[in-house]
């Protein structure tokens, strides 16, 4: 069963569309990451979850409520939305069980998440004293309150030194383990390929994948970079390997050619028997960054929104697409 | 609704906000009864209809009930102070961005909304309770002090009692209308600054100037229904007709309040 799903979900705020006709099911159980640019409409689809944002059209639901009544999922969701939010003259165990009390929940409970996140001890000072990575905890803490089976985590690794991230990787995983289904949006790609195990990645309020992490790791592909000892002979060489079959784009003074490693040895020798030296060949493997970055048109949405505003438009349809990989899983 | 007054308690319950809203209250009171006791003793022209205000005659302070007489006069004043905490106890949900985390817990928006008024309620009761205490303390010594006579005052303890309580009833609706005159204003705007500086604006600025030019619409308005409801009704205005119009502007208040936090998206 899809814990979230929303069809043709749209949010428009004035001329800019935030989210556009989004359409995706996500799997219960297990961690998915949310990815996508800055402006790409991960907070805003996070925020229509959880009722704080109405959409402009579409439908969706949350452990199978619509979002138009989140009354009746509230209680099995807990969400860490942007940055965490809290009262700073209170103490962090003060905030917690205002909240606690919101939730008719006990006090002991908050006395159980601050140990999850391992503020106990700490518990007892102003928030406003907290660093950014403590003020994190405590809104993963406030997020684990109802003991949800839902977590709806936006940027939790945010402010966190590398000890911080792997503590909450691993948090993530053991909370996925325990049945719950952990939705985590994040800009570091390499904290997603860690720790998610279904990834859905937006660009400018559209889905361009979403699937299992594996599916999306196995659309990187190998590349054979070469540059010619002289530069005036790199028209030549990009005809003789396209003449030999291989696919030439040109970046700069560098041809890339979709080709394997085990194909370097074969470019070398047709650059030679064309007479052409080779001042580097290099075989690489693409990254899950490159990948993000081809599927997302490397664009970044909160330029693109500027851009579109200035230009009187929506940026969808204003800048460059990538195209859908995949609907849906 | 009472786990969201529960949770809004909790969030009241730090000792800068309570002792700055009581510690406020408790000096405006005991600073006005003196004032008000000097400045009648001293033959001192008191203005009987100042923007919001409306301050008692030597006539007053002497009868039976001039134990209490100073309160109308800080009635206004009080309410500023009242409009202002009320306003920060609401706009800083929405500038420390806590509204999404309170929202998603209770997405029932209006229960939000009850329990922050009945928790901020009780805590007006507490404020009129306070300035009450302090104007009944404070009336003898500066009546003394003032060289004004006390022997028209309540002696009987059944009046007493009777006056005093009359007397926090009406101080308690009028803060309470203030408040929420704050409330009303934080949640439009989202900002505790611009709530005060309306308010205050309103009541020193806008309805002054509304009462220079049209001085029969002028006692209608908040700020002097209110004063008369504080005083126990005034001469333009009576207290049955201070009551209803007070109460009247408690019900627009937190019905606009309500439209505004249920249709608004959360985007802080």
């Amino acid at each position: 069963m899809a814990i979230i799903r929303t069809t043709a979900l749209t949010r428009r705020f004035g001329t800019l569309t935030a989210v556009d006709r989004l359409s995706l099911d996500l799997p219960t159980g297990g961690v998915i990451g949310l990815v996508g640019p800055n402006g790409s409409g991960k907070s805003t689809l996070i925020r229509m979850l959880l009722g704080l944002i109405r959409p402009s059209d579409g439908t969706a639901q949350v452990l199978g409520h619509p979002i138009t009544h989140p009354a009746r999922y509230a209680s099995r969701v807990g969400a860490l939305i942007e940055s965490p939010a809290f009262a700073p003259n209170l103490t962090a165990y003060a905030n917690l069980l205002s909240l606690a009390h919101l939730r008719g929940l006990d006090a002991a409970r908050v006395d159980e998440v601050l140990e999850v996140v391992g503020l106990l001890g700490r518990d007892r000072e102003p928030v406003r004293t907290f660093s950014l990575g403590m003020k994190q905890r405590l809104g993963i803490a406030a997020a684990l309150l109802p003991d949800p089976e839902l977590l709806l985590l936006d940027e939790p690794t945010n402010g966190l030194d590398p000890a911080g991230i792997a503590e909450i990787r691993v948090l993530l995983r053991a909370l996925a383990e325990q049945g719950r289904t952990v939705v985590v949006s994040s800009h570091l790609l390499t904290e997603i390929e860690a720790a998610c195990d279904h990834v859905v990645i937006l660009t400018l309020g559209t889905l361009v994948f979403a699937g299992p992490m594996v599916e999306l790791l196995a659309k990187t592909s190998e590349h054979v970079d070469v540059c010619p000892e002289h530069p005036g002979d790199a028209d030549r060489l990009g005809d003789v390997l396209t003449t030999a079959g291989w696919f030439v784009s040109a970046v700069g003074a560098v041809l890339e050619l979709d080709a394997s490693a085990d194909q370097a040895p074969a470019v070398n020798r047709a650059a030679a028997a064309a007479g052409i030296t080779l001042r580097t060949l290099i075989a690489r493997q693409e990254t899950l960054e490159d990948v993000f970055l081809r599927l997302t048109g490397g664009t970044d949405g909160d330029l693109a929104l500027q851009r579109a505003a200035q230009a009187g438009g929506s940026p969808v349809g204003a800048l460059p697409q990538a195209q859908p990989v995949k609907e849906s899983p | 609704m009472l786990r969201a007054t529960r949770s809004q308690l909790t969030r009241l319950n730090h000792r800068s906000f309570l002792l700055g809203w009581l510690g406020l209250t408790a000096l405006l009171s005991a600073m006005f009864t003196a004032v008000i006791f000097q400045a009648a003793s001293g033959g001192a022209a008191i203005p009987g209809s100042a923007p919001g205000g409306g301050f008692p005659t030597l006539a007053d302070l002497s009868g039976p009930d001039g134990y209490v007489a100073g309160l109308g006069g800080a009635a206004s004043i009080l309410g500023i102070v009242t409009l202002s905490y009320w306003a920060i106890a609401t706009a800083s949900d929405y500038t420390t961005g806590l509204i999404r985390l309170l929202v998603q817990a209770e997405p029932h928006r209006l229960r939000l909304l009850a329990g922050k008024v009945l928790a901020l309620t009780g805590w007006t009761a507490v404020v009129a309770t306070v300035a009450t205490a302090i104007t009944v303390i404070a009336s003898p010594l500066v009546a003394r002090a003032a060289d004004l006579s006390t022997s028209g005052w309540d002696t009987d303890v059944v009046d007493l009692v009777a006056t005093i309580a009359s007397t926090w009833l009406n101080t308690f609706l009028a803060l309470e209308v203030w408040g929420i005159i704050g409330l009303v204003i934080a949640i439009l705007s989202r900002s505790s600054a611009v709530a005060i500086s309306v308010g205050v604006g309103y009541v020193l600025v806008v309805e002054g100037a509304i009462r220079l030019i049209a001085s029969d619409v002028a006692d209608t308005l908040p700020g002097a229904t209110l004063t008369a409801l504080a005083g126990g009704g005034s001469e333009p205005l009576s207290y049955g007709a201070a009551i209803g119009l007070g109460l009247v502007y408690g019900a627009i208040g937190l019905g606009a309040a309500g439209v505004a936090l249920v249709r608004r998206d959360v985007v802080e």
